[in-house]
């Protein structure tokens, strides 16, 4: 029988906050928030906070119109807007990662208008490479961990330890849901994946552990459904959140087989390496994960791990996904979209603002793209 | 008063000093055989590329180059047929379309890099911009990352920096194939400060009322010190500026004839607007005295320690702060220039120059009872900016005043 924790997960996307809020008032304890998922999670948790992860929605803007001009991408001005008028009230402070020039500024903004008790930015390096910038990184990282017990109260490296093990069993179970779809994605359908993995960022790990648990186990009894025949398509950008966008992508003959999202395949990438000081082991997880378009690191070139990844999940095509004004994406595309055509993997570029997307504009050029694929 | 009856100042006689400056400048770019060519940021450390013998060439100069001859457009647009998109900075999207078709003001296009020197000290964008450059031209790139100081600076952050100028020096090595001196890039080092110290001297002379020069000359007359600094040729030349400066003050000559409200100018220039907007401010008897980019340009270097020195001056940066550390310094910069208001530029190439503007108007506003007016454009993409509009808000403003 299945244990329904499918179902609970995805109800939960209908008020993506609402575990997060009700952990708050269970506990007593503190919930920050934060935007790149470069951010060490581990140690907030170790502290005994809750982190959770702010990606913006669908909405119109209101209040954060006064603050960010338009030219602005969507994630910035709706997750302000979010702070302005107090959807994000159940917040107690919030952790800015150094990501591209708009949450700099928006770290900025943030701190001055947003009235959260805490405010924390960690500028981990750009350079992803050098003996300098590693050192630096663990700096960096150490003086973040300073300052979150000034408010949160000393945090114990074994205490720091145990949420690096956490943390790395729900990215070994998130890397199992990829790897059930990846041999055949009519298991599952691909919104519903990502949202799995989405949806980590929202809730005690502990939590989604169990649930993730039991929806393996669900899909493992479950008699296996007939073999694919819809054209698979790797997905490339930063956060995906357009649940409806997925379903007509799979109403339209094609699949997401894997991706590239910062709120997908590169949240769980890489385990930490639990043999090593904790400040070390994250310091180690984030500079070996795959890399944002906002760090420079030659060696492992964007462009190249993407073809890489994109035939090794078998992918016939592939989709770019941007947020309009979103500088760092924009530069790469040229570039990843050629090394896509060399490797024959055609693609498609989609730009979308939160809150005002057209799936039907977008659905011609979808099923454009699957037509030259299956031609 | 219309624009057509403005009374002109004087030209200021040292335009020509520099004009040949900046063109001797550019022929030794393009013709030298043995000097490398690095391309580099304009926030970036240059010192350390005339102490090598190197060329700097700033593709930000000629992409301001290019806006005030407006052929801006026509080069974005060749990128954009590449597919980067009509949103990126339009410096970077003119640039890569000049790289690719050897276009520009420039006759046959910047010279070719070498190598490159990127330091992200003014924007997150110059990183991408760069990496594509280092495509396009199959060239080495070094990048100085320069952590952004939201409250603080820490002491790892200048030790990161530090460490990535001896790493520069290794890379130059490499690249030139020449030694590097310590007694050499000390003489640069000096020359810089010289030069910073006479520009941050010509700037002081706006100080007085009337203004000897409004922001309108200094964004042309900084080309030689974003370019050139750590070069005799830069102190020679700002000496002169600045003794003309000052003898204009002696005399009492106004950049504008009825100086009558001073204003601060804030972000990178309307490049294809200069002429326009310099002759309606005038004409509405407004002078744009100081403002926020070229004293970016105004950095301290400490010769007892050059390396530690720059790299804390390098990470200072206006563009390099949160925005109430640049609340601070624009409100420094109203007081000290007696400015009756503030006009900001947003400019929707320029994310951590724009971002954090509104608020930053309310809060001079709030701080010093000194109205702000924002203007919608970009820095040299014309095909965004509506000048009837920007004509009537700048009117609207001054009436105001």
């Amino acid at each position: 029988m299945p244990s329904g924790a499918l179902d609970r997960l995805m109800k939960l996307r209908d008020d993506p906050y609402a575990m997060a809020r009700s952990w708050k008032e269970r506990t007593g304890s503190k919930v920050l928030g934060f935007f790149c998922c470069y951010a060490p999670e581990e140690m907030m948790h170790a502290a005994g906070a809750l982190p959770v992860r702010i990606t913006g929605e669908n909405r119109d803007i209101s209040k954060s119109a006064a603050h960010l001009q338009s030219y602005c991408c969507s994630l910035a001005r709706t997750g302000l807007d979010m702070a302005l008028d107090g959807t994000l009230s159940f917040l107690d402070g919030t952790v800015f990662v150094h990501t591209c020039d708009t949450m700099q500024r928006l770290s900025d903004i943030w701190r001055l208008n947003a009235g959260f008790a805490v405010h924390a930015d960690i500028i981990i390096p750009v350079r992803f490479e050098t003996d300098s910038a590693w050192a630096y990184m663990i700096a960096e990282l150490s003086s973040f961990k300073e300052k979150l017990s000034e408010f949160l109260g000393p945090i114990d490296d074994a205490a720091i330890i145990e949420s690096i093990r956490l943390y790395n069993k729900n990215r070994a179970l998130l890397s199992e849901v990829y790897d059930l779809r990846r041999a055949n994605p009519e298991v599952l359908p691909y919104d519903q994946a990502l949202w799995i993995v989405a949806s980590s960022a929202l809730m005690e790990k502990s939590e989604h552990n169990a649930l993730v648990e039991e929806i393996l186990s669900d899909l493992k009894e479950a008699p296996s459904p007939a073999t694919d025949d819809r054209v698979p398509l790797f997905g490339i950008g930063s956060v995906m959140d357009q649940w409806e966008f997925l379903k007509m992508v799979e109403e339209s003959g094609a699949t997401f087989i894997d991706d590239d999202f910062c709120d997908g395949r590169r949240y769980f990438d890489t385990l930490a390496r639990e043999d090593l000081p904790p400040v070390e082991a994250i310091a180690h997880r984030l500079w070996d994960r795959k890399t944002c378009p906002c760090k420079h690191a030659p060696s492992k070139e964007r462009a190249k791990c993407i073809v890489e990844e994109a035939k090794a999940s078998g992918a016939k095509g592939a989709i770019f996904f941007q947020f309009k004004f979103c500088e760092p994406h924009a530069f790469d595309y040229p570039h990843v979209k050629k090394a896509l055509d060399a490797a024959q993997i055609p693609s498609l570029n989609l730009e979308i603002e939160q809150g005002s997307v057209s799936i039907e504009q977008m659905r011609t050029r979808v099923s454009a793209l699957v037509e030259t694929i299956k031609s | 008063m219309s624009a057509d009856e403005i009374v002109k100042p004087p030209k200021i006689a040292a335009t020509e000093q520099m004009k040949q400056l900046i063109t001797n400048y550019y022929i030794e770019a393009k013709t030298t055989k043995e000097k490398p060519i690095c391309w580099i940021t304009s926030g970036g450390p240059v010192e350390f590329l005339i102490a090598m013998g190197v060329i700097p060439v700033y593709p930000e100069n000629h992409g301001a180059m290019c806006g005030a001859a407006k052929i801006a457009p026509g080069l974005a647009e060749v990128a954009e047929g590449m597919g980067f998109s009509p949103d990126l900075c339009s410096y970077a999207r003119l640039d890569i379309g000049g790289a690719v078709t050897q276009g520009g003001a420039i006759p046959g296009g910047l010279p070719k890099p070498d190598f490159l020197l990127c330091c992200n000290n003014i924007c997150g964008t110059v990183m991408k911009w760069y990496e594509e450059l280092s495509r396009i031209f199959d060239v080495p790139m070094f990048l100085m990352d320069t952590p952004f100081i939201h409250g603080s600076k820490p002491e790892h952050a200048t030790e990161y920096v530090r460490q990535q100028c001896v790493e520069l020096i290794a890379f130059l090595e490499e690249q030139t194939g020449k030694k590097w001196s310590d007694d050499r890039f000390t003489e640069v080092a000096l020359l810089s400060v010289q030069g910073v110290d006479l520009w941050k001297e010509v700037l002081k002379t706006a100080e007085s009322r009337p203004s000897p020069f409004t922001c309108f000359d200094a964004f042309i007359h900084m080309a030689p010190i974003v370019t050139l600094r750590g070069t005799q040729e830069v102190v020679d030349y700002y000496t002169l500026l600045r003794d003309e400066m000052r003898e204009r003050v002696a005399n009492g000559i106004g950049a504008v004839a009825n100086e009558k409200y001073r204003l601060i100018w804030d972000n990178i220039p309307i490049w294809y607007e200069m002429r326009n907007l310099s002759n309606l401010f005038a004409s509405n008897n407004a002078c744009l005295v100081a403002d926020t980019y070229t004293t970016a340009w105004a950095v301290d270097i400490r010769i007892e320690d050059p390396l530690t020195s720059m790299a804390d001056a390098y990470t200072k940066v206006y563009l390099n702060i949160s925005i109430d550390i640049m609340l601070e310094q624009l409100i420094g910069l109203i007081e000290r220039y007696s400015a009756d208001g503030l006009v900001m530029h947003s400019n929707r190439s320029c994310k951590p120059y724009s971002l954090g503007q509104y608020d930053l108007a309310r809060a001079v506003t709030e701080r010093t009872g000194k109205p702000a007016l924002i203007i919608e454009a970009d820095m040299t993409d014309s095909r965004v900016y509506s000048e009837a509009q920007a004509r009537e808000r700048v009117e609207a403003f001054i009436e105001s005043l």
